[in-house]
């Protein structure tokens, strides 16, 4: 198991934000977080990130504990956190955007790898690497956004809404980019509010409802579950 | 009164722009990336005086290496501020006000108790003599700030597009949730911030020991002005602070060449509240370090 949580919850002062959250995520596959605004989703991810810490339960990264972790040193084990609402530096250029991405990559040649790595799944971005990334359109800060993610090589990738506020067709860009960067054996964690997208792109699922897991299953299972359908879905 | 001092006081009002912004980007770059402003700011500055009194008229160091020496010395007081005030009132603006108001006070006491109150301190001159060209008087003293400027300035953006670190630290004032996210140490770019900005203040107090008086409390003034300087400029925008301190130093040195010094302060404290009314974050407010 890459990633493990184990009966976390979160609090925000008094304020519960999640509670009884348990997941697996194995190496290599694609899982899903749906559920409404306010559910819990970013939240979840934020505490794997350490950007909050859990009140209660444990934060497995293969076999260790890393709920007492920085974030930046949850990043230098290899989790990188594609935050929602993109989070670009708007007046950065995209190079140095990508380069703040692999802040902790210590050698120039390895960063030059990366760089190109990166460049094969976002043509698009090695055209504007000198744009700031602030006069971007959504769609193109989204792709920054995971580029950078994506510079630090990281094992595991936690993408907290990538769909949102884009065009249809922008979705379905980002979403074979998702695919592209799933294909080369890296792990994801997606959070989406765009229930059909993510459960198309997932092997697992978990529905998030008011802090807590509601159901869980194989992504497949979750498509063809009424509730699921009828909630999510917009089917009736 | 003719056009003849025109060249003269567009000399001054150069050398004026460029100690403002000495003292103004160090108060823009620790705001950009703390959000937090640091109201003893003219102490540092004051510090970096007395580093000159010290170690060039005390013991005698070539005035050059004591210029220097201000630099790392009051860069280190920066990094005590970051790590006793700014870092445990991290958010907290008006905490972080108190605080460092307070640290002011200790730095003014700490000064008059070692080195006296009572008479100014005189520095010598290190550099006698001025320009005697383009109808210009301007001692050598003084326009030894320009070039010192431009070479930091120059420096600081030359680390702040160019350097990895320098770079961190502008992520960091633009998003620093994001920039946790990639690795970057938030509590090391605070304190890389605090270095600059107290280097620059130091650096900035230093060159100017020889040319004003130096007590303790001559920080005050400067400050008043580096916080204007960086209002009109756009808060946390390094370009807007230099821009606006050439702005400014144009302002008072002609408005008090042409009418008094009196009248000068206060046109440029109402060309500050004219930028706010048009623009409210700023020249350059849009810009960040």
């Amino acid at each position: 198991m890459l990633l493990e949580l184990k009966n976390t919850a979160v609090h925000y002062g008094k304020v519960e934000a999640t509670r009884d959250i348990s997941i697996k995520v194995p190496e290599g596959e694609i899982i899903t977080l749906i559920g409404a605004n306010g559910a819990g989703k970013s939240t979840t991810l934020r505490m794997i990130s350490g950007l909050v810490r859990p009140s209660q339960g444990e934060v497995l990264f293969e076999g260790e504990s890393i709920a007492h972790l920085d974030p930046e040193d949850i990043t230098d084990l290899g989790i990188a956190h594609v935050p929602e609402g993109r989070h670009v530096f708007p007046q950065m250029t995209v190079l140095e955007n990508l380069e703040m991405g692999a802040y902790l990559v210590k050698s120039k040649q390895e960063m030059k790898n990366n760089l190109e790595s990166v460049f094969e799944h976002f043509p698009r971005l090695k055209e504007r690497v000198k744009q700031f990334a602030g006069t971007m359109s959504g769609g193109e800060q989204q792709m920054v956004a995971m580029a950078r993610g994506l510079m630090s090589s990281p094992r595991l990738i936690l993408m907290d809404e990538p769909s949102l506020g884009l065009s249809p067709i922008m979705q379905q860009e980002i979403a074979v980019i998702i695919k592209e960067i799933h294909a080369q054996g890296r792990t994801i964690i997606l959070v989406e509010q765009n229930a059909r997208l993510a459960l198309s792109l997932a092997q697992y699922g978990y529905v998030l409802e008011t802090g807590e897991i509601a159901l869980e299953g194989d992504a497949k299972k979750l498509r063809d579950d009424e509730g699921v359908q009828r909630t999510y879905l917009g089917m009736d | 009164m003719g056009l003849d001092i025109l060249p003269q006081t567009i000399g001054n009002a150069l050398v004026l722009g460029s100690i403002y912004a000495m003292v103004a980007v160090g108060l823009a770059i620790a705001f950009g990336v703390m959000q937090m402003a640091n109201f003893s700011h003219g102490e540092l500055f004051m510090v970096g005086a007395y580093c000159v009194y010290v170690l060039y008229t005390l013991f005698g160091w070539p005035f050059e290496l004591a210029v220097i020496a201000s630099f790392p010395i009051v860069a280190l007081i920066g990094v005590i501020y970051e790590r006793l005030i700014f870092r445990p009132t991290r958010g907290n603006v008006l905490a972080g006000f108190m605080a460092t108001a307070g640290a002011g006070f200790i730095l003014q006491v700490l000064i008059s108790e070692w080195y006296g109150v009572g008479l100014p301190k005189s520095v010598q001159v290190p550099y006698p003599g001025g320009s005697d060209f383009l109808m210009t008087a301007i001692s050598w003293q003084r326009l030894a700030i320009i070039p010192v400027t431009i070479a930091m300035v120059f420096g600081l953006w030359y680390f702040l597009t160019k350097v990895k670190d320098g770079k961190a630290l502008r992520a960091c004032a633009q998003d620093p949730e994001a920039s946790v996210l990639q690795g970057i140490k938030l509590n090391k770019m605070t304190a890389l911030a605090m270095a600059i900005s107290g280097g620059f203040a130091g650096v900035g107090g230093a060159l100017m020991a020889p040319i004003v008086s130096v007590n303790p409390y001559m920080g005050h003034d400067y400050a008043i002005i580096a916080f204007i300087v960086v209002i009109v400029g756009g808060m946390s925008s390094i370009p807007g602070a230099v821009l606006a301190a050439f702005i400014l130093g144009f302002i008072h040195t002609f408005v008090s060449t042409f009418a008094d010094s009196v009248y000068g302060m206060m046109i440029g404290v109402l060309f500050m509240a004219i930028v706010l009314i048009v623009k409210p974050t700023g020249l350059l407010g849009n810009v960040k370090v």
